[in-house]
């Protein structure tokens, strides 16, 4: 069942899939699992609701797609690093972080020219902790700042 | 003048939709990932609600398209369980819901007991 569900998640948009996909289907695993406890015919009506909600999702996603603008769209698609290409010469785990450091910076920029003082204070505490494991992580590899 | 201008803006503001507003809700006392949303969703409407996994993730991206959501990095966050919590502006747009809902069923429940009289 989860293959049928992986094969229909290729229909969705390339950059929505490489973002949602894996969460998608860790979801409806738990799901899937859940269901076979209270009996195959809870899972079979569950799995089946989900297959048809996956196609017509797949619809809606492409309609937003080609409808919504990609700064927009980039709003939601960028948080997460889509590749591990953007510092091509270190782990992606370093490249990741080193990404959300850098995400976190803007978003503190961003709240303080939006006068969110409280939303910049949190996001300051977690580029702090974000700060922290990329040293950690470039200790751990060996990488010069 | 400030509460005119306040109460235009509210109009101007459109009515969530269902799952949108359980969505927020369900993110309004802590950060959830995709399957924790899903049973917390089912939990808050009494098990009437259901959302497909299709549905629920649509409605994310939407929401952190109108950045009244973000992701949110747990301690054990991975590719497959990534949190989202509300913004300031997640957070005002449900109150905004919520105050509107709770004039809708004042009203209504004063008309039903006017025509009770």
């Amino acid at each position: 069942m989860k293959r049928v569900y992986e094969f229909l998640l290729r229909l969705y948009p390339r950059d929505y899939r490489a973002v949602f996909a894996k969460e998608m289907s860790n979801a409806f695993e738990q799901g899937l699992a859940e269901r076979r406890d209270q009996g195959w015919g809870a899972a079979w009506r569950f799995a089946l609701a989900e297959l048809v909600g996956l196609t017509i999702g797949a619809g809606i996603e492409w309609i937003a797609k080609l409808s919504t603008d990609s700064s927009i769209r980039g709003r939601s698609l960028s948080d997460r690093p889509l590749n591990a290409g953007a510092f091509p010469n270190v782990p992606e785990e370093v490249s990741n972080a080193q990404q959300r450091t850098e995400l976190l910076v803007k978003r503190i920029v961003h709240a303080i020219s939006h006068h969110d003082y409280i939303g910049a204070r949190r996001y300051s505490d977690e580029e702090r902790i974000a700060r922290e494991s990329l040293r950690l992580l470039r200790q751990k590899y060996q990488i010069n700042e | 003048m400030r509460h005119v201008a306040t109460q235009a803006k509210e109009l101007e503001a459109k009515p969530l939709t269902e799952p949108v507003l359980l969505i927020l809700t369900s993110l309004a006392d802590q950060p959830r990932h995709g399957y924790a949303l899903l049973k917390d969703i089912e939990e808050l409407s009494g098990g009437r609600v259901r959302l497909s996994t299709g549905t629920l993730f649509g409605a994310l991206r939407r929401l952190l398209e109108d950045e009244w959501i973000e992701r949110f990095d747990q301690e054990d966050t991975s590719r497959q369980k990534q949190a989202y919590r509300l913004t300031a502006a997640g957070r005002k747009q449900l109150q905004v819901e919520l105050d509107r809902m709770r004039r809708l069923t004042r009203a209504g429940f004063a008309r039903l007991r006017a025509s009770e009289l």
